[in-house]
């Protein structure tokens, strides 16, 4: 029977680590990672010839590293940490890096293993620096598969089987996020130390950040994005405060919550968490300092407030200048084409916001803005501003006929539809006249129904004949079921719903559709119609002040004696925002050091806090 | 934390370079901070002493009121046109 020198000596040292109880150093010993070093060399050829694959040198494997474990009297011992370092062993053993998916799934049995071993009241929190090479080694594996979707399609058909829709559903991304929160978890609850939300981490609760860092890096990485919103909230409720954790986790970990909240629509919150990010990061991690930037810019442009020169001239902000001053402008300038033609999904500046993940929501959010920075100027031009002389009597309040913002957006609409003739045609922000639909926009037909005739050209209606031919199935079935939900047999032919022209003849109710919209109103009252939708929009989010009058439409700036009509119907976009979300400064998800005083203790004791109440989040932006 | 344990620093150092060939789009990624702590003046810009209040990197007041603007000139234009004609 061959020696085994070098396995013996191994076993011997996590021995010794076991009962100091130094995790890091048992880190550092159990390394699976290419290049490894000759000893761990030797020991896998040891391995391979005292122990080669198969159930009976397992069991016996098993039992030698049984001996590790300190046989407690009477307690239970630490029965997951043997089965673990025998995987640990069999895997380094039987490992084929050259198959990567292979040595995921081996991996990853590994580390379920290892989250175990973790979760032992006593002993656990000695696997916890491992837990976290094996998670961030399996995390790189999995995102490293998941870009090379070619290196696994084989497998994966194989593996699939019938079952291959299922199958697809979770990525080997998510997989990972998942054994990684399950690790998260195991910190989280840890009851070794003092407990309770306030206190300082101890033991496992160390790990808290770290876990969650690198499940967020996971879930962001395979877009299950809504897979962390039970995470924010058990560390809302459980955590104790992100400030007693290192820089790196801190920064990390806001980073994650700022972009999720982002991605909610959360934009204040998000703000403050990316800002808290930016002003903690090391000032010479740039390319951390550099994605962070990549969404506290946007966050901010959203509420109204843009990037300084002096922010986009620094190092960090590589890149950002030329693709966030460009939206900027286009909000100032205020020309709603422009700005959707900057957006359009073809353009170079619209893809790199959609690598980023921000093209949906500025295109959504921001276009607001620029409709506030058109009226702004159409009323300078165009409106009555106000008599300056007639200031101590009454006169009417400055005031905008909305005539003139029609007849601007028209304009608007004539110079782009020139510039599409003579330029480059896309077809997608092009207004043009319609029958039915906004008035502001144009959409490209879908090409599900570009066979179908054109909606405008039809003009003669269906006669009652065709109508049954088409829609018989429908409107005049075999039978169907009465309100008590039993069925009724119909006479073929007849109309369910009784004749139309007879038995809903003074009603207001008329379940058949009526083709009759639109026939009195023109296209201007259309656009009309749609301007005061966007002018009401903006009053409602108080980015315009001031009032409406339907009635020979207009807009109207009350009160503006003092202030002066544009600070008083246009007030400051930022202020204006920043004023109302301020009420709330917390931040879901965010563990702050809470103050001995005051609502925060008295909420503690309710059992406040506990859950990540979104409902009461206001959106900025469009409505 | 075993983070400042030389093999694994090692290791970590070793990854970046055999995955950058193959990886589209690495810089997105939030990579690990080579360090684990810092005290906040290593955050903080060297001559900003303001980097909390960051009033001079954010423009809270962008309103365009220039009239010489081409765009607000051009508007102006038509406004007087359609004025003229109705």
């Amino acid at each position: 029977m061959a020696a085994t020198p070098i396995l013996d000596q191994f076993l011997g040292s996590v021995a010794d680590l076991i009962q100091k109880r130094d995790g890091a150093k048992l880190q550092d010993f159990l390394q699976i990672e290419p290049p490894l070093s000759d000893i761990y060399q030797q020991m896998i050829t040891e391995l391979r010839q005292r122990y080669p694959p198969g159930s009976q040198s397992d069991t016996v494997l098993q039992q030698r590293c049984e001996v590790l474990v300190p046989k407690t009297k009477g307690g239970s011992s630490w029965s997951a940490f043997p089965t673990f370092m025998r995987l640990y062993f069999t895997f380094m053993r039987d490992v084929n890096v050259e198959n990567l998916l292979e040595t995921y799934n081996l991996l990853k049995t590994l580390l379920n293993q290892c989250v175990l071993a973790l979760g032992d009241s006593q002993m656990g929190v000695v696997v916890l620096p491992t837990v976290l090479y094996l998670s961030k080694v399996l995390a790189k594996l999995a995102m490293g598969l998941d870009r090379r979707p070619e290196l696994i399609a084989h497998i994966l058909r194989m593996e699939g089987g019938n079952d291959h829709e299922s199958f697809e559903k979770v990525t080997l991304v998510e997989k990972s996020a998942n054994v990684v929160r399950e690790a998260f978890i195991k910190c989280l609850t840890d009851r070794s130390g003092t407990p309770g939300p306030q206190a300082k981490p101890e033991g496992k609760r160390k790990g808290i950040y770290l876990m969650a860092n690198l499940c967020l890096k996971l879930l962001f990485q395979c877009g299950k994005l809504r897979n962390a919103e039970q995470m924010f909230s058990s560390i809302s409720a459980q955590s104790p405060p992100l400030a007693h954790f290192p820089a790196s986790q801190r920064v990390t970990y806001l980073y994650y919550l700022g972009r999720y909240l982002f991605s909610n629509n959360l934009f204040y919150p998000a703000q403050i968490a990316l800002q808290s990010a930016y002003d903690q990061c090391h000032r010479e991690a740039l390319s951390q300092r550099n994605l962070i930037l990549t969404y506290l810019i946007p966050c901010n442009i959203i509420m109204g407030r843009f990037p300084a020169r002096q922010l986009l001239q620094r190092p960090e902000a590589r890149g950002l200048a030329e693709n966030f001053d460009p939206l900027c402008r286009l909000i100032i300038r205020g020309d709603y084409l422009a700005f959707r033609e900057h957006f359009a999904v073809k353009s170079p500046s619209a893809q790199w916001f959609a690598r980023k993940g921000l093209l949906l929501t500025l295109r959504n959010r921001c276009e607001i803005l620029v409709w506030r920075s058109f009226c702004r100027k159409v009323f300078i031009h165009g409106g009555y501003l106000g008599d300056p002389q007639a200031q101590a009597q009454r006169g009417p309040p400055p005031f905008l006929y909305l005539q003139k913002l029609l007849d601007a957006t028209r304009w608007l609409q004539q110079q782009h539809n020139v510039q599409t003739v003579n330029g480059t045609s896309n077809g997608h922000t092009r207004a043009e006249s319609h029958e039915y639909g906004s008035q502001t926009l144009s959409h490209a037909t879908d090409p599900e129904y570009s066979g179908l005739a054109d909606p405008d050209a039809v003009t003669a209606p269906d006669t009652d004949h065709e109508i049954l031919e088409k829609y018989g199935d429908y409107l005049a079935s075999d039978g169907y079921f009465d309100e008590g939900g039993n069925w009724q047999d119909n006479t073929p032919g007849n109309l369910i719903d009784g004749n139309p022209e007879t038995d809903y003849e003074g009603c207001e109710f008329d379940p058949y559709a009526d083709s009759g919209y639109g026939d009195e109103e023109d296209q201007s009252s259309l656009l009309m119609r749609e301007i005061e939708s966007i002018l009401a929009s903006l009053l409602t989010q108080g980015l315009m002040r001031g009032y409406l009058t339907h009635r020979n439409p207009r807009f109207a700036i009350p009160g503006a004696r003092v202030r002066g009509a544009l600070p008083t119907g246009f007030p400051n976009v930022w202020h204006t925002i920043s004023t109302r979300e301020k009420e709330d400064p917390h931040v879901p998800g965010w563990v702050q050091i809470r103050e001995p005083t005051g609502l925060g203790a008295a909420a503690a004791l309710g059992g406040g806090g506990r859950v990540v109440n979104l409902a009461g989040a206001r959106p900025v932006g469009a409505q | 934390m075993s983070n400042s344990t030389p093999a694994q620093n090692k290791v970590e150092s070793d990854q970046p370079q055999q995955q950058k060939p193959q990886v589209l789009e690495e810089d997105d990624e939030f990579e690990d901070f080579p360090v684990e702590d810092w005290p906040q003046e290593e955050a903080e810009q060297p001559s900003g002493s303001a980097n909390g209040t960051n009033e001079h990197l954010w423009e809270e007041s962008w309103d365009d009121d220039d009239a010489a603007e081409d765009f607000s000139k051009q508007l102006k234009e038509e406004l007087k046109k359609v004025e003229a004609s109705s």
